[in-house]
């Protein structure tokens, strides 16, 4: 059974910042209006690439948004002077083997078209039309506001994103932020009219540490459901412990599976593992220059009985308005994106192949993001 | 009768082999005779050509020019409803003065990764008589073998094709054109099929007329086996459209579409597109990307009824 573990990248509206972001940004920003627009296909379209973390799988993009201006990720220890520096917060935990997802390339098929408007600061909208060759072409109708209640340079409270099918499938999130270290979710996904997912979250980020608390899909008259628990620790400024428990219950059957978290990160990589009766899955992220990022993952499976190694690669080239993406798989499938933006006009093109040599089966795809 | 005649691949209207003058040429008066018609096959080709080629999977074309006479090209092609493939097709010309608008004498010939062969052999025995010789082998089994004879004359062409004969099976297809320019726009002409089989002969036979103005052309096919009617229209410069009729006895059923093709050379893109009956609709965008010699190719089609899509991405090179 799948947990959808959704956060929200706040992303800015276009009439707020700078349009020259930063790529990992910009990749955020496409990752989280690609997420947007098929949520319910990604993970089951990524395969083998895009693992699953326990029992928990996550469209890349989403995530929450981060609570201090300092990424989890940068180096801890660089802006800290001298003996006994404060431990830095060490971020949530889905987001630990974040960088390292983002690396790859998502699977495009079909043609799509996304146009996104910033109505204000506050609030944006999103249309998508997609035409599949693999069925359900569609309509997606997105939108996202932003809240006034400002807790740091990019980030307001509270968020709420939600987006809706041709087909009546509704997906929506609404984020906000409690006291000055408690934030809530609240996740809903329908598929038509019948309810896949709701799930609630709280989150509570102390000085050197997060733990959160997630309920999902509880059904109180069939009585079911999903309980999780996170915790992560700052040991040192580069290091970062952590676990989590999954409970879940159904009418006749109960169970728990707990894994561990160790995250390391150096001046410009990142090494994650998590190790946990669900299996193991180990990511190492390495920033080699300011164009090339590269991520290797390694996930076991105990329930699959089955391993994965994958590599994959970012270069970025903002002098051509170019990013590309590559990856290759154990399980034989070679894949790559391009998106380009074409200057003069707010539009990008992106196109995509994979190739899965193993089954010979072929795919791909091109799209245009306008605005 | 056309398709039997056709290149199996060609993207290519580089490739077909008798590429006549184009339409502007058939209005030039020259000593105020009257022009040559061209060949029977490229009367509804100045309409076919506005129309977008389906296009499928990913295709990467790579041009070379060994020399003046000596072309070669390799095709990489991975498509996800037919088998992926390798390419690889050479042409020798016959001569270096090789212009686009003349017809070239070349041999020219592709050969699959499976096996598949295409060879075309075109000679100019004389000045007026031409022979053009097509054989296309699917793996190992020959699908098609003919000749063809055609003899220009100042204002008319006539041609004959011996197609697929087969002295063991004893059938054959035999096809006669003939084309007479009769004003300075108008052409007319017709084809006679004749067709033997072991259990069974037949002929069919049908009339074309063609009538040209310096911004129009307009063509019908007529006869037995049904019609095909075809009206292109150069708007500007940059706009050019094309709508096409087409029914067919055999197959009891009629098809129009309507193409459009509109060129920016300033931003260095072609784009057509096309609507169907059959309510198909398609749309193919060709960029070159100036600084290299590259061109990107980008293009779906839609099958309404059918809701189906076919997706395709290219880039020749050179």
């Amino acid at each position: 059974r799948y947990l959808w573990r959704f956060g929200l990248s706040w992303a800015c509206a276009p009439t707020d910042c700078n349009s020259q972001g930063t790529s990992a940004d910009r990749s955020l920003y496409m990752g989280s209006v690609l997420a947007a627009a098929s949520p319910s296909p990604a993970p089951a379209a990524a395969g083998g690439s895009q693992g699953v973390q326990g029992l928990a799988s996550f469209p890349p993009g989403f995530t929450m948004p981060p609570l201090s201006s300092v990424p989890p990720t940068s180096g801890s220890g660089q802006q800290m002077a001298d003996a006994d520096p404060p431990l830095p917060n060490p971020g949530t935990y889905e987001e630990c083997h974040r960088k390292c997802k983002e690396v790859y390339p998502l699977q495009m098929e079909g043609v799509r078209l996304v146009v996104n408007k910033g109505l204000s600061n506050h609030f944006q909208v999103s249309h998508t039309v997609t035409l599949s060759t693999l069925g359900d072409s569609g309509y997606r109708f997105g939108s996202t506001y932003v809240g006034t209640k400002q807790t740091g340079p990019a980030e307001s409270f509270p968020v709420m994103v939600g987006d809706m099918d041709n087909t009546g499938s509704l997906n929506t999130q609404i984020i906000h932020q409690l006291a000055s270290a408690v934030r809530t979710k609240i996740a809903i996904q329908t598929q038509q009219h019948k309810f896949v997912n709701w799930q609630c979250d709280m989150e509570w980020r102390g000085e050197d540490f997060t733990s959160a608390v997630t309920l999902g899909n509880p059904d109180v008259l069939v009585g079911s459901g999903i309980l999780v628990g996170h915790y992560l620790q700052s040991i040192t400024p580069a290091l970062a412990l952590g676990g989590e428990l999954v409970y879940h219950r159904r009418p006749g059957e109960e169970g728990a599976v707990t894994s561990l978290l160790g995250r390391y990160t150096g001046d410009n990589y990142v090494a994650t593992l998590t190790l946990g009766g669900a299996g193991a899955h180990a990511t190492y992220y390495h920033r080699a220059n300011d164009q090339l990022q590269i991520g290797v993952e390694f996930e076991a499976s105990t329930k699959m009985q089955d391993t994965t190694t994958s590599l994959g690669y970012q270069l970025d080239v903002p002098k051509a308005n170019l990013l590309f993406k590559g990856t290759v798989d154990s399980n034989w499938v070679v894949g790559a994106t391009l998106e380009k933006k074409l200057l003069p006009l707010p539009l990008t093109l992106a196109l995509g192949a994979f190739l899965n040599h193993r089954k010979n089966k072929f795919q791909c795809g091109f799209g245009v993001t306008i605005g | 009768m056309g398709s039997v005649l056709a290149l199996s691949s060609s993207p290519g209207r580089q490739n077909w082999p008798f590429s006549t003058d184009p339409p502007p040429s058939h209005w030039d008066r020259r000593d105020g005779r009257l022009p040559n018609p061209g060949s029977f096959h490229s009367l509804h080709r100045s309409c076919k050509d506005v129309f977008p080629q389906q296009i499928e999977g990913v295709k990467m074309i790579l041009n070379k020019t060994l020399s003046s006479f000596f072309k070669v090209s390799h095709t990489l092609h991975l498509s996800a409803v037919s088998p992926s493939y390798y390419r690889f097709h050479v042409e020798h010309l016959q001569s270096d003065d090789y212009s686009k608008d003349k017809d070239a004498p070349a041999l020219i010939g592709e050969m699959d990764s499976s096996g598949s062969l295409n060879a075309h052999a075109l000679l100019h025995l004389t000045e007026r008589v031409r022979a053009r010789t097509v054989f296309q082998t699917q793996q190992s089994q020959f699908v098609t073998w003919q000749f063809e004879t055609e003899y220009r004359g100042n204002d008319f062409t006539a041609a004959v094709t011996v197609a697929n004969p087969d002295i063991i099976r004893e059938s054959v297809i035999l096809v006669a054109h003939f084309l007479q320019s009769v004003s300075s726009g108008l052409v007319v002409g017709g084809e006679l099929v004749y067709h033997r089989g072991r259990a069974e002969e037949g002929g069919i036979l049908t009339l074309a007329g063609q009538y040209s103005r310096p911004n129009w052309v307009a063509t019908l096919n007529a006869g037995k086996g049904g019609a095909h009617a075809s009206y292109y229209h150069r708007a500007n410069k940059q706009i050019q459209v094309g709508v096409e009729f087409e029914a067919s006895t055999r197959t009891q059923e009629t098809t129009t579409s309507f193409g459009y093709q509109m060129e920016l050379p300033e931003a260095n893109m072609v784009f057509r597109g096309m609507i169907n009956s059959r309510c198909i609709i398609g749309g193919v965008l060709e960029k070159r990307l100036t600084p290299l010699p590259a061109t990107l190719i980008m293009g779906a089609f839609v099958n309404h009824r059918g809701d189906k899509l076919q997706v395709g991405l290219g880039i020749n090179v050179g």
